[in-house]
């Protein structure tokens, strides 16, 4: 039932070329900075592009990694997720230029200690907070907003972001909504 | 004009627990989550359970 015996299947499906450079997203992700809360399922944001087969279409099947782990005996879905050691699992491909920079700058992390411990990366907080904007559903604005009143989130970096991936509009509308000034105004150039 | 009693004690007390939350390490959090999953699974099954038994009951179009 536990996440790390999740996540040392993931690692071997990583060291065996079925996925390439991996990290968590999500809830679980988040719980890195802010206060956790009960989820459902682990997202684990996937790239495909430095395998060997990957495809030049830009077309991604998951096809490859439900068949890998079948065969290992993990074949029970739950809505869009596969159990693996108890956690529903839901593989998300690089599919944006934000979740390519996402997975490209996400941080190690260790989960417990010593010989029991497993390596893993989790998306950075500002990431975090650019992707909850961009899907935009009430639990992910409600989530950004926790991440600004922890003060968990490097306001400058974050602002930088929102500008390079043409996010500064929904966050304008964002902290409207919210009834907060926009941090970003003090960041901002003249 | 009402009397209410002053609960201000136990709202501090909640927020500094969740003060203390928000320090522990990514394991912990983890860990937290894992027992809350656990201890809120019999709820789930009887939401899904509901569910189903809303959908069936539904008279089909």
């Amino acid at each position: 039932m536990a996440i790390k015996q999740t996540l040392e299947v993931i690692n071997i499906m990583e060291a065996d070329g079925i996925i390439g450079r991996y990290a968590i997203g999500g809830a679980v992700a988040a719980f890195n900075y802010i206060e956790p809360t009960v989820t459902e399922d682990l997202d684990v944001l996937v790239s495909f592009t430095e395998l060997p087969d990957s495809p030049k279409s830009g077309l991604i099947t998951l096809a490859p990694i439900f068949s890998y782990l079948k065969a290992r005996g993990y074949s029970e879905h739950q809505k869009e997720s596969l159990v693996i050691e108890g956690w529903p699992v839901q593989f998300l491909p690089v599919a944006s230029d934000l979740d390519a920079e996402a997975i490209a700058q996400a941080r190690d992390v260790e989960i417990g200690e010593g010989e029991g411990s497993v390596r893993t990366r989790i998306l950075r907080a500002e990431h975090l907070v650019a992707m909850c904007l961009s899907v935009g559903r009430p639990k992910d604005l409600l989530r950004i907003a926790q991440f600004l009143e922890e003060n968990v989130v490097d306001v400058p970096i974050l602002c930088g972001l929102l500008r390079h991936h043409c996010l500064t509009e929904a966050w304008q509308a964002f902290c409207r909504r919210a009834g907060i000034a926009d941090p970003c105004d003090i960041h901002r150039k003249p | 004009m009402k009397n209410y009693p002053d609960i201000s004690d136990i709202l501090a007390r909640k927020e500094a627990r969740r003060r203390e939350i928000r320090r522990l390490t990514f394991g912990e959090k983890i860990a937290m989550v894992e027992k809350m999953r656990e201890r809120l699974a019999p709820l789930k099954r009887m939401r899904e359970e509901q569910r189903e038994r809303t959908k069936s009951s539904r008279p089909s179009s």
